[in-house]
């Protein structure tokens, strides 16, 4: 055989080797099924294709706990994996579905709102495909997902997107971003049949607040932070307020701006009598000027460059060596919902919502978040999905 | 960590001028830095031993849609030029505007500029009207070496001008700025700086031949040949990009790739001579080749310099410069980091360098508008030089990528000089913004 | 699946097909060789699905 045919070959099988190894590798991450345990307090399992046909049979369905009280009262939605890289808030909703009874009033949770994100990873950022959290019972291991539903779902983009309905132009990226397509339309491209469907969901059960679940970057103004519209401002603050001085953390509140389309705390408020809030916890691992992206980083959120941008003034949180802990972060989230209910049903008696045996900051910080998961293996089959 | 991060990019670095010194092409070059940066990465466990190949490859599908968008852009102009038409609309143009120089000159500078300013890609209007407007340009009396020029240029400008920039685009993605009030900002200094380009490149004649021998000398045009059968396709390609604008609730998303294939497919059907597409497809995927492997190789790289921290401190030290000499090294900085990773290094400093801007009370739009002028420079700079090398393809220039450069370099310092002074002046600049809404 | 994602799809086979042709009648140049299985890699786990 002449040598020439020779390399051939041997390039051939080294590139083939190296994409059966690859592939594999993205392949299971794709398939990856999380197992998540269904409280005490989860009467009813749905899906989100149930509000709208459009998604049903596709990645973007995903599922919809409702945890109904003994006693009637408001309602109060919590959606997290809006973008799948951002896991504090997964982490922040699991908790409240495997430990929250509610007593009155209705809660709704979407742990993985954007279903074909977290089956995603994002090619050029080197994200780890997994990260694990340990708990008492060993490590409870997700999958790392990405900030924008995956092409193999949804493809091709556009070369530029226009928002539906306000005709805003905005990234062709955001075509697949589920915190750009609301208030979304049944016959739209599927991520906006997915914020079509959520948006069914808060007007046909009559859902009074909305939370949307979010991490951001340190050098991101709008960090640390809740978002609200003009209607829910008061709650924000008073919510801001409060954590502050009862549970003494920093989190200010950012109004939605109404010149930016696409957004939940800003179509949410539009299209429906829903109150909502977007909250902001901070994720250094996101930041661009970090070192390696690795678990580490996104768990303990330590990192030497932003240290050093810290001390120049440059981020928006405030930063020392000991990070952004995961810990903090799952609990910022805890305590600010808790808080978010107890202000909402201040003002709204008749719409109570009280839910009981969710942990605050401090409880999180103090035990870790694995400190919260119930395992898997050892539970009741029928209380198990997987996502 | 700094140390190891240091270590790890001197490995980079050595593994490509190592690779060029063997007469590597840039392509390979670039993958050698890859793995090599990889491989070292694996010492330290960024990436784990068992990620290295999973992140080569998963950098791979970076550019994925850019790769179709060259592939089918350039299939269906490949079909056009060979069905004749490319010939025919030059034919036309010197016919009609050979004696009118500042018309012909102003008309090609929007052919060129309008295919990039609906896509976003500089490369789609070198694709697409490259080869007509750069024989057109030939046929004015000027040299090969300055019609690169003008196509890399303007062409360059037309990725910046409005509607899609993609830069903007990337950028506003990621920093939660909508893209909106882009219009003005954009639009005047691009066909400022378009002019400017076209009549200092262009305006002087070099060469001067009679238009009747002009005309004899090129070449012949099959005699089936219509306007209709030249302009159908292109109406159908703008026609299916404008109608999604204009309805865009109603009109699927087609994206550019399938835009393209019904182009091709209209041009196919309409030409005048047989056209054999499977073989003038594969010759032109042979052609394209190196642009395409750069694109592979470029997410490949960029996968690897953010796993291995590179990328971020490399964002560190740009964002931590002081400030006059950021302002300054803006015209290194930016060029370089596209030259290096195209459309990536919106993302890793236009994402940082946007906020950081804005916290100290500059405009965020205006600053982004200017930023969006100096990236396209960097698209004639090695590694990649993107725009640089399919300039001087479609011109067919045949002396040295260097001296073709060399012949920007009026254009080059006005629009770096513009687009840093827009930095500065952002705040001062808002009015264009309001006056885009 | 939706008929514009599949016609996608076959727009990447179109693509594979002709990269593997060069690929195989490429008799010479190692460079050129490499660079077409480098293209090839993202364009067929895409059709795999797999990415």
């Amino acid at each position: 055989m002449p040598r020439i045919q020779l390399i051939k070959i041997l390039l051939l099988a080294v590139v083939v080797a190296a994409m059966i190894n690859g592939g594999m590798e993205l392949y299971k991450h794709r398939h990856y099924q999380l197992p998540i345990v269904a409280g005490p307090g989860v009467t009813k399992v749905s899906k989100l294709s149930e509000y709208c046909e459009g998604i049903k049979g596709t990645m973007a369905d995903t599922n919809v706990f409702f945890l109904e009280g003994r006693e009637p009262g408001g309602k109060m939605l919590i959606m997290a994996n809006t973008h799948s890289n951002e896991p504090a808030a997964l982490l922040a909703t699991l908790i409240f579905m495997e430990n929250a009874v509610v007593e009155k009033g209705t809660l709704i949770l979407i742990p993985m709102f954007n279903h074909s994100g977290s089956r995603n990873t994002r090619p050029g950022d080197g994200y780890p495909l997994y990260f694990e959290i340990p708990t008492d019972w060993g490590s409870k291991k997700f999958r790392m997902g990405n900030r924008d539903a995956s092409w193999l779902d949804q493809w091709p983009d556009p070369d530029v997107y226009v928002h539906y309905p306000d005709r805003q132009l905005l990234s062709f990226i955001d075509t697949r971003n589920t915190n750009r397509t609301w208030p979304g339309r049944p016959g739209g491209p599927l991520m906006e049949r997915v914020t079509y469907a959520a948006m069914q969901i808060i007007r046909e059960e009559k859902v009074d607040i909305v939370i949307d679940v979010h991490g951001a970057e340190t050098m991101f103004p709008v960090t640390n932070c809740i978002v609200a519209p003009e209607k829910s401002m008061r709650i924000a603050t008073m919510t801001t307020l409060t954590v502050k001085a009862r549970e003494k953390f920093d989190n200010h509140v950012e109004p939605s701006p109404s010149g930016f389309r696409g957004l939940s705390h800003r179509e949410i408020g539009d299209f429906s009598d829903a109150m909502p809030f977007l909250l902001e916890a901070p994720i250094p691992f996101l930041d661009q000027p970090t070192g390696p992206k690795t678990v580490e980083l996104l768990l303990d959120g330590k990192d030497p460059f932003l240290l050093s941008l810290s001390k120049k003034g440059l981020l928006f949180v405030p930063y020392d060596e000991t990070g952004w802990p995961i810990e903090k972060r799952v609990g910022q989230h805890c305590s600010v919902i808790q808080e978010l209910m107890r202000q909402f049903t201040r003002k709204f008696p008749e719409k109570t919502i009280a839910v009981q045996n969710v942990p605050k900051y401090a409880d999180v910080v103090k035990n870790g978040v694995g400190y919260y998961y119930h395992n898997p293996d050892e539970t009741d089959k029928k209380s198990v999905y997987f996502n | 960590m700094q140390i190891q991060i240091g270590i790890i990019l001197v490995v980079m670095i050595a593994a490509y001028v190592l690779a060029k010194a063997k007469k590597l092409s840039v392509e390979i070059s670039m993958l050698a830095a890859a793995v090599a940066g990889g491989v070292a990465g694996v010492f330290v466990q960024t990436p784990p031993a068992g990620q290295l190949a999973r992140h080569l490859i998963e950098g791979s599908f970076t550019y994925l849609d850019v790769i179709l968008v060259f592939s089918t852009a350039t299939i269906f102009m490949a079909i056009v030029n060979e069905s004749g038409g490319v010939n025919y609309v030059v034919r036309v143009t010197i016919k009609y505007f050979y004696n009118l120089r500042i018309i012909a000159l102003l008309l090609l500078m929007f052919i060129i500029l309008i295919p990039g300013a609906l896509t976003g890609a500089g490369s789609v209007s070198l694709l697409v009207v490259g080869a007509p407007t750069a024989l057109a340009l030939g046929y004015l009396g000027i040299p090969n070496r300055k019609v690169a020029a003008i196509l890399f240029i303007v062409a360059g400008l037309s990725a910046a001008a409005p509607p899609v920039n993609i830069w903007a685009m990337i950028t506003c993605a990621g920093t939660a700025i909508p893209y909106v009030g882009f219009e003005l900002p954009l639009a005047i200094p691009v066909l400022i700086l378009g002019i400017f380009t076209m009549l200092t490149l262009g305006w002087k004649r070099e060469s001067r031949m009679d238009k009747q021998a002009v005309l004899q000398e090129m070449p012949e045009v099959p005699a089936k040949m219509s306007w209709w059968r030249v302009l159908l396709p292109f109406l159908v390609f703008f026609g299916l990009v404008i109608a999604y604008r204009i309805w865009p609730f109603d009109v699927p998303i087609l994206g550019l790739p399938l835009q393209f294939v019904a182009a091709a497919l209209v041009a196919w059907l309409l030409s005048p001579k047989k056209i054999n597409i499977l073989k003038l497809s594969s010759d032109t995927m042979r052609r394209l080749l190196p642009l395409l492997a750069t694109m592979v190789v470029v997410g490949m790289l960029q996968q690897i310099m953010t796993i291995t921290g590179v990328r971020g401190m490399l964002s560190y030290a740009v964002i931590s410069t002081p400030l006059i000499l950021l302002f300054i090294s803006l015209a290194i900085v930016i060029p370089v980091s596209e030259g290096v990773l195209t459309y990536g290094a919106a993302a890793i400093l236009g994402i940082p360098l946007i906020w950081f801007l804005d916290s100290i009370g500059l405009h965020a739009t205006v600053a982004l508008s200017g930023l969006s002028l100096l990236w396209p420079l960097g698209d004639g700079l090695p590694p990649t030089a993107l725009i640089g090398r399919l300039s001087v393809m479609v011109s067919d220039y045949k002396g040295s990528y260097w001296s073709f450069l060399k012949s920007t370099w009026l254009p080059w310092i006005v629009i770096t000089v513009v687009g840093i002074l827009m930095v500065v002046f952002s705040a001062k600049l808002d009015f264009l913004v309001r006056w885009s809404m | 699946m939706p008929l514009i994602m599949i016609i996608y799809y076959v727009i990447c086979v179109y693509l594979i097909a002709l990269l593997l042709w060069n690929f195989i009648k490429e008799k010479k140049s190692v460079n050129d060789m490499l660079l077409y299985l480098l293209v090839l890699i993202p364009l067929i786990l895409r059709v795999l699905r797999v990415k």
